[in-house]
């Protein structure tokens, strides 16, 4: 059935910045690439603007969803957050079906793109990481048991977030987060040293 | 004739609900305190899937005060592919244990190939749109035992190719498919021009009497580029269609759709307030 690679090929331009570009300037290219037949020409017809929009609120809802997966991150960074959110999203597509992936995947690729610079405040990277392993343990349930070591002091940093505003201060020292699920249908035990 | 009597029948034994609004976890506090402003909370019913112990617990509780409607978006009924049948059963489990009145669904897709969008995309207004609507609509009534509705989509992608006005592909949808209307008029008010159509005309000549909610929102199209919370009102625009339709069809509810980013609850319940009262001045509840 056609449609089948119809739905196929809007998809990847609405979630893959790249190809849509791709496209737009050859729309042709791109639907004998991806194997249209009958229903090529009827989508090369799609309106450039309506796919820009499209692509542009599903990244906004991406946004939306990583920033109920990491809320302290979020308050961090301010406006910084949607900014590094929307150049990680132009150039990957959401990395799979489960709530919490995307944000996991956000993190990872902080992690990775800005070795060199990194991110204001100087905890920034270990609140992040903290917050995509909670995700990791408490939204995806796929550990049963999780150790990680953050060069922060996090539990002072969590506390320090429960007034309002962004704390102030470096917050220097070390953080061993466990978590341990004993069994699925409870909430895992959490432990900060 | 027969199917149609059935699902009229089915449609008009559905309870009068009122007005209420989106569930979105920074509002539960003040919800409990707030429970007689609301009548009933809609849910996205796929953050319930496969989802920690705590927001089941949370669900759970929010179930025990409310009449809790699941709204889904990754089910895709609109998918060529076909349903994906785990999803299919985690939906059809969490509708068991919720045990609400109906449940709703798109009429889009939000899955091929392995991605699925956060959002629905529309489907172009072809008879092989229909065929694939109404074919997964048949596999999921077999799975889930209570009423389906279904939204209309109709932006921002339009698909070139359309074989008919959209307001007949839905007629057939729901028609072949033997399910009711959500029908959102903030789409309805953004979208219809972009079809070269006028709202009022569109709503006019959609299947009304299948009108069983209402989705009423501040904005589908203007969302900022920012992770910030805003509040903005719901249009006028967006009143007037409400008013049409709770004039002419037999809505059993009002539902204020609040995606990201929500504004806080007391803005909120104005403007549930208000569509309840539209909603009495017609009678439609009391
Ligand atoms: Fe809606």
């Amino acid at each position: 059935m056609e449609l089948i690679r119809q739905q196929k090929l809007v998809v990847q331009l609405c979630t893959d910045h790249a190809l849509l570009e791709e496209f737009l300037a050859a729309p042709a290219q791109v639907t004998t690439r991806e194997g249209l037949t009958v229903g090529a020409e009827s989508l090369a017809k799609l309106n450039p603007g309506q796919l820009r929009q499209f692509a542009r609120l599903l990244r906004m809802r991406r946004l939306g969803e990583a920033g109920t997966a990491l809320p302290l991150t979020r308050r961090a960074l301010g406006h910084r957050f949607a900014e590094l959110f929307t150049a990680y999203a132009l150039q990957n597509p959401p990395p799979g079906k489960r709530l919490g992936q995307d944000a996991i995947a956000f993190v990872n690729y902080l992690l990775q793109s800005n070795p060199t610079k990194p991110l204001n405040p100087v905890w920034l990277m270990s609140l992040a990481s903290y917050e995509a392993a909670r995700v990791e343990v408490e939204w995806l349930g796929q550990r049963k048991l999780l150790v990680r070591k953050f060069p922060h002091a996090l539990r002072r940093l969590l506390t320090a977030f429960e007034a309002d505003g962004v704390p102030k201060g470096d917050f220097s020292g070390w953080t061993l987060a466990v978590w341990c699920s004993s069994s699925s249908g409870r909430q895992p035990r959490h432990w900060l040293w | 004739m027969g199917q149609k009597t059935e699902i009229s029948n089915l449609l008009a034994n559905l309870p009068r609900l009122g007005a209420g609004l989106t569930y979105h976890e920074p509002f539960l506090a003040d919800l409990l305190q707030k429970q007689p402003e609301v009548d009933f909370l809609e849910v996205h019913g796929d953050r319930y899937l496969d989802a920690p112990p705590a927001r089941m617990d949370e669900l759970a509780m929010l179930a025990e005060h409310f009449t809790v409607i699941p709204h889904f978006t990754g089910l895709s009924l609109g998918s060529a592919e076909g349903l994906d049948a785990v999803y299919l059963e985690n939906v059809a489990h969490l509708i068991k244990q919720l045990k609400s009145p109906w449940w709703s669904e798109h009429i889009g897709y939000t899955r091929a190939n392995g991605i699925l969008l956060g959002q629905p995309a529309p489907l172009p207004f072809t008879k092989e749109g229909i065929e694939v609507m109404t074919r997964n609509i048949v596999t999921a009534r077999r799975a889930i035992a209570a009423p389906l509705i279904l939204e209309n989509v109709f932006g921002p992608l339009v698909w070139p190719g359309s074989e008919m006005d959209p307001a007949r592909f839905i007629g057939e949808v729901l028609g072949f498919g033997g399910v009711g209307l959500l029908l959102d008029v903030a789409d309805l008010f953004t979208y219809a021009p972009g079809l070269g159509i006028d709202p009022i005309k569109l709503l006019d000549r959609l299947p009304l009497d299948r009108v069983v909610q209402v989705h009423f929102s501040s904005s589908h199209d203007s969302q900022a580029d920012s992770s910030e919370s805003r509040v903005q009102p719901v249009a006028e625009g967006v009143w007037q269609l409400l008013n049409a339709v709770v004039t002419r069809a037999p809505v059993r509810c009002l539902c204020l759709e609040l995606n990201d980013n929500p504004p806080p609850l007391g803005d909120a319940l104005k403007e549930v307030e208000r569509a309840r009262t539209v909603g009495r001045q017609y009678k439609r509840w009391n």
